[in-house]
């Protein structure tokens, strides 16, 4: 697409505007802080060991990202956006709705299994109390 | 707790009734089925009610599936077509536990079914024309429930009626996964004609229900078309369930 010189020269810019080093800081923080409390929530059994790889990896990426001073801004070159912020909002968009939809489909699943697991419970429930009722009472002798 | 029940569990017609928290209507629903379908057993599908309705079901003389927690109309339905099945039924009749329908309507809703006319029989309340009172709402969404049933080769004139009679064929389609947990409506049935069931319709007399109809509450009727129209185009894996069921069928 062309662009006006102005623009080319304000995208120019924005691409080339020095990283303050306290947004690296607060980026490998941030990822640290994340993967702390996935761990500490895995050892207090609120999240199961195999839903954590994905929050591993996040953490990881945005430490990768946040170290690395070329990486974000190829990233935005390569995706063609004006400024490194707005990749990391894109991707974290992306990443988000792909999260939600999995989740979706894992907990209609879930929903599934569920529904199948109480109809069984009614089924043999139903079974048991009736089986223990046909079953012959045992005579009671007083001598 | 065992509930002792006093019916024989292995009668092969069965009269499903899903119900939740209808204690007030219960016992007169199960007495009305024991006395006017003396030949049927009545299940009652407790779907989860915080009331009492198990155990007056139990007490009417009603065979009583208990849900652990509620899980909605269609899968209380569902239920019922299982333990009809695994009990091998031959004849089965669902009928609201409200007391809505009519008992009575039974012989006339299994004749084509016992005649081997049909594999589905729907009770219908339209089929008379002055049998129903019913509001412009509700005339507009059933016309348009009709058209679209018609355009999938299922000609009844009430898509949504809970009172029905199945052989045992039915059954093994109905027990499929796609069976819905809320509504099972015009989707079921087109189903249903998808599989080649034979399906048709007898007029039956109903009375207005105590509750409004859920399909008028809110934005109920715009969800139930949205989630018609997906259930219609969804791909059908119950081919392939069929063929699996037809192999359990003993």
């Amino acid at each position: 697409m062309n662009q006006s010189p102005e623009l080319a020269e304000l995208r120019d810019l924005l691409m080339n505007a020095p990283e303050q080093g306290t947004t690296r800081i607060v980026a490998i923080l941030g990822a640290t802080l994340l993967l702390v409390t996935v761990l500490w929530l895995v050892r207090r059994r609120a999240i199961d060991a195999e839903f954590t790889p994905i929050w591993v990896l996040v953490a990881g990426g945005v430490v990768v990202v946040a170290s690395s001073a070329g990486l974000l801004r190829t990233l935005t070159r390569g995706i063609g956006a004006w400024t490194p912020s707005s990749t990391v909002f894109f991707f974290g968009e992306v990443f988000l709705v792909a999260l939600c939809l999995h989740y979706s489909v894992r907990l209609s699943g879930l929903n599934r299994q569920v529904r199948t697991l109480a109809q069984e419970v009614a089924l043999l429930r139903a079974h048991q109390d009736h089986h223990v009722v046909d079953m012959p009472r045992p005579r009671l002798s007083l001598e | 707790m065992p509930s002792e029940s006093p019916v024989d569990v292995g009668i092969p017609r069965l009269v499903l009734m899903p119900a939740y928290n209808e204690a007030s209507h219960i016992a007169a629903a199960v007495q009305a089925v024991r006395t006017l379908a003396p030949g049927f057993l009545p299940v009652v599908i407790d779907d989860g009610s915080l009331d009492d309705t198990g155990a007056i079901a139990t007490r009417s003389g009603a065979f009583v599936l208990t849900h652990p927690f509620n899980l909605g109309y269609g899968a209380a339905l569902q239920t019922g077509y299982h333990f009809a099945l695994r009990r091998r039924a031959e004849l089965i009749v669902q009928l609201d536990a409200d007391g809505q329908h009519d008992p009575a309507d039974i012989t006339a809703l299994i004749s084509p079914i016992v005649k081997e006319e049909l594999d589905l029989v729907i009770g219908s309340r339209f089929l008379d024309p002055d049998g129903y009172p019913e509001s412009r709402a509700r005339r507009l969404a059933r016309l348009i429930l009709k058209r679209v049933g018609g355009s999938f080769g299922v000609s009844i004139t009430d898509l949504t009626s809970g009172f029905q009679a199945m052989n045992r064929r039915v059954l093994v389609c109905y027990t499929g996964e796609f069976f819905p947990a809320d509504y099972p409506d015009a989707d079921v049935l087109v189903r249903a004609k998808r599989h080649g069931l034979r399906i048709g319709e007898r007029p039956v007399t109903m009375r207005s229900a105590d509750r409004p109809s859920r399909l008028f509450i809110g934005l109920a009727p715009v969800y139930y078309f949205y989630r018609l129209a997906l259930a219609l185009w969804a791909r059908d894996r119950s081919a392939d369930h069929l063929k699996t069921r037809e192999g359990d069928r003993g």
